[in-house]
């Protein structure tokens, strides 16, 4: 036997070892996850699919590209997809050639914050539609800068995966199958927080589902989740996070939980850069995490902290040298920290600490005597959370009828009374969580902080308001969280039926959210 | 339990069927120009046209925003007209209504595919404003007495007649199909009705099945 032979042989020998050992891997793999999703109770199972097909129906509803920045989110992913890097940014074409004929034969720059205009209405227009997508213009742009090209890449690189699966090329197929990826992901962080309710609240079976149908019936989560929209990830890895930190809380920090927290966390962050409001919480938690565990053993707790920070750590500090050796995109966050932290305003002058916290506190409560200038004409409170959270969709250009928020405002003040009067009542039963649900009310005030410190400086800068109410959805599962508080707050014995009312409510909700969007679109 | 949902859901499904029930808007399309400035002055026994995308089928009035700096708008005489210059369809209206909103009757008058709509106005007044958009000339601007001028005026437009959300359910089933993946279509929907019934329906049995 020659020497080419033998090498030849004992490659495809060590190939077949190879094969088998990934077969044996990915079987392995798959056994672990069945029998992880076997662990989940049936009734979680049951609202992952239900949210699922719940916002895949609002995927339909909703036409190509309304969601807000969805053409951005998708000329972003659609880059990734054809090139295999993140966009360059530049003063060069946001998206491709393909993109763009599509966007003009729906009509989409004339239908975009004018409630009154429709887009595709007639056999005819649809037709001219079908005429111009086969065309075969080209698919891969230039990725000039647009809204979210300086954010990380994961999540469209997570997209370009439905976009490669697509059966046909036709811009719009693969938009309604990259938007199934968004739905996919609200399902899961649907199924988070009803995991995270069922580590929080062990003998509250009710409040498990009641939390997790309530955000999945949440109409402008289901918004969001319908179209390709980099929030999704945030959603989803924001609410794993606090899910992770939960259950190290409730069974400890091991290696494994630590490698599981850093994950996500790695994730998070390399999803949407706002995560990185929510890491100050995140590392208190680990600490915390941390301090509990050494009794047990002060090496070991150690080392499963070590192992949090740099699982954590590693993956987003390649992303930031990756940044500046390989794709050149001009700074370790491609800009993206730069243009949300710039205090520099265009005609001259600087935004300065102080105007920063009079913002972000007239942001969310009352002026106070000492803070001289008012921001806002009237309480942000009810313009823009309430509103945003009740549903304000489209380019934002659509709401429900007034009274409809004036509604859901009474019952949002009924519930905060009905929240507090849990807490008192379950004051003893709270107290051991205390450390924890510190460290997440750090999270929620880093969010909180963020929004106000990017709001100050869009709005001195741009005269528009900056803030959705979408963007406090990183944190819905606290939102689920106060639903099932309120529920509580009537008692034990009726805590259940105004869960399961709250419930209707929410259906109710996004059922008439959804005829609103028909008539907007097709009426 | 039973009780609580069984009256929540009858409350909330109950509102719906109300709220079906109201009178639906009539539209019919528009040439997607939206009356956001005054896009054009069409002095007195002038005529404005401008290029279309296809006139809907079911079009029976055209709206114009119209401006007459006071007096009432003049008679106006809007005609659609294909490539060759054939008329299509034509509208006419009497002086006399108040300017704003103002809508025009059209009648077909012949099969084909307008290409540009032509707006004649009557003399009564100096000059009318013409809602639309404002922008460069190029081959899509607007002619005014036979002269190119930037911008597109709007022209929306209207259904014959009155129907309920529920009797426009056809229409809006053959709207939703457009524009979307061509894997969708007029079925499409029906199926987003009955797959939201069905996850009703799961949603329901679970908190039955959960809660009690």
């Amino acid at each position: 036997m020659s020497a080419v032979d033998e090498t030849g042989g004992a490659g495809a020998a060590a190939g077949q070892s190879a094969l088998a050992g990934a077969r044996a891997g990915a079987g392995s793999l798959w056994r672990r996850t069945l029998e992880a999703v076997r662990r989940i109770p049936r009734a979680g199972r049951a609202c992952f699919v239900i949210a699922f097909v719940n916002v895949a129906i609002w995927g339909i509803v909703v036409p190509p590209f309304q969601v807000p920045d969805e053409i951005a989110h998708f000329g972003y992913a659609q880059y990734v997809a054809e090139t295999g890097k993140p966009p360059p940014q530049g003063p060069v074409a946001q998206y491709s050639p393909q993109e763009q004929s599509a966007l003009e034969s729906l009509y989409f720059f004339s239908v975009i914050g004018r409630p009154q205009m429709r887009g595709i209405l007639t056999g005819a227009e649809d037709r001219a539609l079908r005429q111009t997508l086969a065309t075969g213009q080209s698919p891969i742009g230039q990725g000039g800068a647009s809204s979210v090209t300086d954010q990380p890449p994961l999540y469209y690189a997570l997209e370009a995966i439905p976009y490669w699966l697509s059966p046909s090329h036709e811009i719009l197929t693969r938009l309604a199958l990259m938007r199934l990826l968004s739905a996919l992901m609200a399902a899961l962080t649907v199924l988070c927080v009803f995991m995270f309710l069922r580590e929080l609240l062990p003998n509250w079976r009710w409040a498990w589902t009641v939390g997790a149908l309530a955000v999945a019936f949440q109409p402008t989560f289901d918004f969001i989740a319908a179209g390709v929209q980099g929030d999704n990830l945030l959603f989803l890895t924001a609410s794993l996070t606090i899910l992770l930190l939960t259950r190290a809380y409730r069974r400890g920090l091991t290696t494994g939980r630590a490698v599981g927290i850093g994950a996500v966390v790695a994730a998070g962050t390399l999803s949407k850069l706002t995560f990185i409001a929510l890491l100050p919480g995140i590392a208190l938690a680990i600490v915390l995490l941390a301090w509990r565990a050494m009794p047990d053993g002060r090496a070991r707790a150690l080392k499963a902290f070590a192992i949090a920070v740099v699982v954590a750590a590693a993956p987003v500090l390649l992303y930031a040298l990756l940044n500046v050796t390989v794709w050149h995109r001009g700074s370790p966050t491609a800009g993206g920290v730069a243009g949300a932290t710039n205090s520099a305003l265009p005609g001259g002058g600087v935004i300065t600490l102080r105007q920063t916290l009079d913002y972000t506190w007239e942001l969310y409560l009352p002026r106070l005597w000492f803070m001289h200038h008012s921001y806002f004409n009237s309480s942000p409170l009810e313009t823009i959370w309430l509103p945003g959270v009740v549903g304000h969709f489209g380019w934002l250009d659509y709401t429900f009828p007034l009274w409809v928020y004036t509604a859901f405002r009474d019952l949002a003040v009924a519930l905060i009374v009905l929240a507090l009067i849990a807490a008192v009542r379950l004051r003893a039963a709270i107290r051991p969580l205390l450390p924890i649900l510190v460290c997440f009310a750090t999270m929620a005030i880093g969010l909180l902080g963020a929004i106000g410190y990017a709001g100050i400086r869009y709005q001195l800068s741009n005269g528009t308001q900056f803030q959705q109410g979408r963007y406090l959805f990183p944190l819905v599962a606290f939102y689920a969280l106060f639903l099932v508080a309120a529920a509580r707050g009537v008692g034990r014995r009726w805590a259940p039926a105004l869960g399961a009312a709250l419930v209707v409510i929410a259906m109710l909700h996004g059922l008439f959210a959804e005829t609103l969007t028909i008539s907007r679109y097709y009426g | 339990m039973r009780v609580v949902l069984a009256v929540a859901l009858a409350v909330g499904l109950g509102a719906l069927a109300l709220d079906m029930s109201r009178a639906a808007p009539r539209t019919a399309g528009s040439n997607h120009v939206s009356p956001a400035v005054f896009a054009a002055v069409v002095p007195a026994r002038g005529e404005l046209c401008e290029p279309l995308p296809p006139l809907p089928s079911d079009a029976a009035r055209a709206q114009l925003l119209i401006g007459t700096y006071g007096p009432p708008v003049p008679a106006l005489s809007l005609r659609y007209l294909d490539a060759s210059g054939a008329i299509v369809a034509s509208g006419q209206l009497t002086a006399g209504v108040p300017q704003g909103v103002v809508s025009v009757p059209l009648h077909r008058v012949a099969a084909g595919s307008a290409t540009r709509a032509c707006l004649r106005v009557g003399g009564s007044v100096s000059k009318i404003a013409l809602g639309g958009e404002a922008g460069a000339i190029n081959a899509g601007s607007e002619y005014v007495n036979g002269k190119q001028q930037p911008g597109l005026v709007s022209i929306v437009y209207q259904r014959a007649g009155s129907e309920s959300w529920w009797e426009l359910l056809p229409t809006l089933a053959g709207r939703f199909g457009l524009g979307k993946a061509s894997v969708l279509g007029d079925w499409a929907l029906l199926a987003a009705a009955l797959a939201l019934a069905a996850v009703w329906v799961g949603a329901v049995r679970l908190l039955l099945r959960e809660l009690t």
